[in-house]
């Protein structure tokens, strides 16, 4: 699905942060690393798409728009992230 | 040793509404007073976690028979367990389901015999289909991820589209169709429910479609029959490496379906802590690994893909629980199951005389 700029992502039903940076999720449980955990944990269904990017990339040097977009695609093709 | 277990599955009690002829239950069931305590589930609960553990599967029979399941959803939770109940909806009022959203319940799977009364009648033995899609209402209004499971079997399997249409129609957020696993009161009913080798090819064409169609965002889960395979499934993820099963009685078995092998002993939850039930137990290391495979398996490439199948499926079909699963192409023993297959495949267009077309069903028995 396409995310644009105004998309506001969120967990989707039944996916929740578990202990040590783990989603758990109905079939199972995903290990996040470093920046995937901090973008999932800016899906709170009020920041857009926008503002995550804008948060990531003063955080994290070298981060760009395209690599949260694919990042948040991936998980939503998934059935974790919708918006 | 090995990994820590990935899920806890929780039989919490063997009664149920339903008889269904597809039950994976074992024939000897546990009764009421056999059945652990809230503080023993409770102390389970917490033991999984400290483990490792990440999820908790609530099943039976049917959980919600438990009149402390809110509270053992609610330890569950408070344990760090990711909670799902595996329901078949009959008890589930709206008091009981926001109680247990409360207690913190994340996932709940509701199954579904069939759209038909009467056919959904001839395969749990009771009429509840009203009870299901009321359950399925109450349940939309809630938060909760839903699923909605329908087994499928030669009775319903040509029926696969309307089935699957039904079920987007209650509005969960995944489906799971599965076909019947030959266990317990399945195995018991496999000539009625085998499909034929047709019906499986439609049912692969209705979901193969299905994928290409826009896909309304529900996701399908398939789980094929696997008599119709050529190799087997990789059951339970290999034995004691992904799943610890608890029993209504409390014991510890790396399957269901365990039971059935010869000379096997469990350990209880009763005496012994799940750590050393999972490192140690007898039950636990005796398929674990490779160590104990025999030919092909012992020298196949894939015997770390699927772990030479089902245990149980060996023991039942071959006699023998540490034989390759016979539905295994590589398997001396296929013959079995292709024997089986043409039986089943023979009888839609010419029953032999001493072949009934259909045999009358064994429905699930209930423990008091």
């Amino acid at each position: 699905m396409i995310i644009t700029d105004g998309a506001q992502p969120r967990l989707a039903r039944g996916c929740r942060f578990g202990a040590d940076d783990t989603l758990l999720v109905p079939e199972g449980v995903l290990r996040l690393k470093g920046t995937g955990a901090e973008i999932l944990k800016r899906c709170d269904g009020t920041r857009t798409l926008g503002e995550i990017v804008g948060e990531m990339r003063e955080q994290f040097v070298g981060m760009v728009e395209s690599d949260v977009e694919e990042f948040l695609r991936k998980l939503n093709e998934r059935g974790v992230v919708e918006w | 040793m090995t990994d820590k277990p990935l899920a806890l599955i929780a039989e919490l009690t063997h009664r149920c509404p339903l008889r269904c002829v597809y039950c994976s239950n074992p024939l000897e069931l546990a009764g009421r007073k056999q059945e652990l305590s809230t503080a023993e589930w409770v102390s389970i609960f917490e033991q999984a976690a400290a483990m490792g553990i990440m999820h908790a599967h609530f099943t039976g029979g049917e959980p919600l028979l438990r009149d402390d399941v809110v509270e053992l959803v609610s330890a569950a939770r408070k344990s760090g367990l990711y909670v799902n109940l595996i329901t078949s909806g009959v008890g589930l009022s709206e008091g009981k389901l926001s109680k247990l959203v409360h207690a913190g319940l994340d996932h709940i799977q509701l199954s579904f015999q069939d759209f038909d009364e009467e056919a959904a009648a001839e395969i749990s033995g009771v009429r509840v289909l009203a009870k299901k899609r009321e359950a399925a209402r109450l349940i939309r209004q809630t938060n909760l991820a839903f699923t909605v499971n329908l087994v499928v079997h030669r009775k319903n399997l040509d029926r696969l589209e309307e089935l699957i249409a039904f079920a987007e129609g209650l509005g969960p957020q995944r489906i799971e169709i599965a076909n019947v696993q030959y266990y317990g009161w399945a195995m018991e009913n496999r000539s009625s429910l085998l499909p034929t080798r047709e019906q499986v090819e439609r049912s692969v064409e209705v979901l193969n479609r299905r994928k290409l169609a826009p896909h309304k965002n529900i996701a399908i889960d398939f789980v094929t029959p696997d008599y119709y395979g050529k190799y087997p499934k990789p059951c339970m993820g290999g034995w004691g490496r992904r799943l610890m099963l608890i029993d209504p009685a409390g014991r510890a078995m790396p399957c269901h379906a365990a039971a059935v092998i010869p000379n096997i002993t469990f350990d209880n939850v009763r005496d012994k802590q799940l750590r050393w039930m999972w490192a140690e137990s007898a039950a636990f290391q005796m398929f674990r690994g490779t160590e104990w495979m025999q030919e092909p398996c012992k020298t196949c490439p894939k015997q770390e893909h699927d772990f030479g199948g089902c245990r149980c499926q060996a023991l039942l079909l071959a006699g023998d629980a540490s034989a390759a699963d016979p539905v295994c192409t590589l398997s001396n023993k296929r013959p079995l199951v292709d024997s089986v297959l043409q039986i089943t495949n023979a009888v839609k267009e010419s029953p032999p005389p001493h072949l009934p077309r259909t045999l009358p069903l064994i429905y699930r028995s209930n423990p008091s």
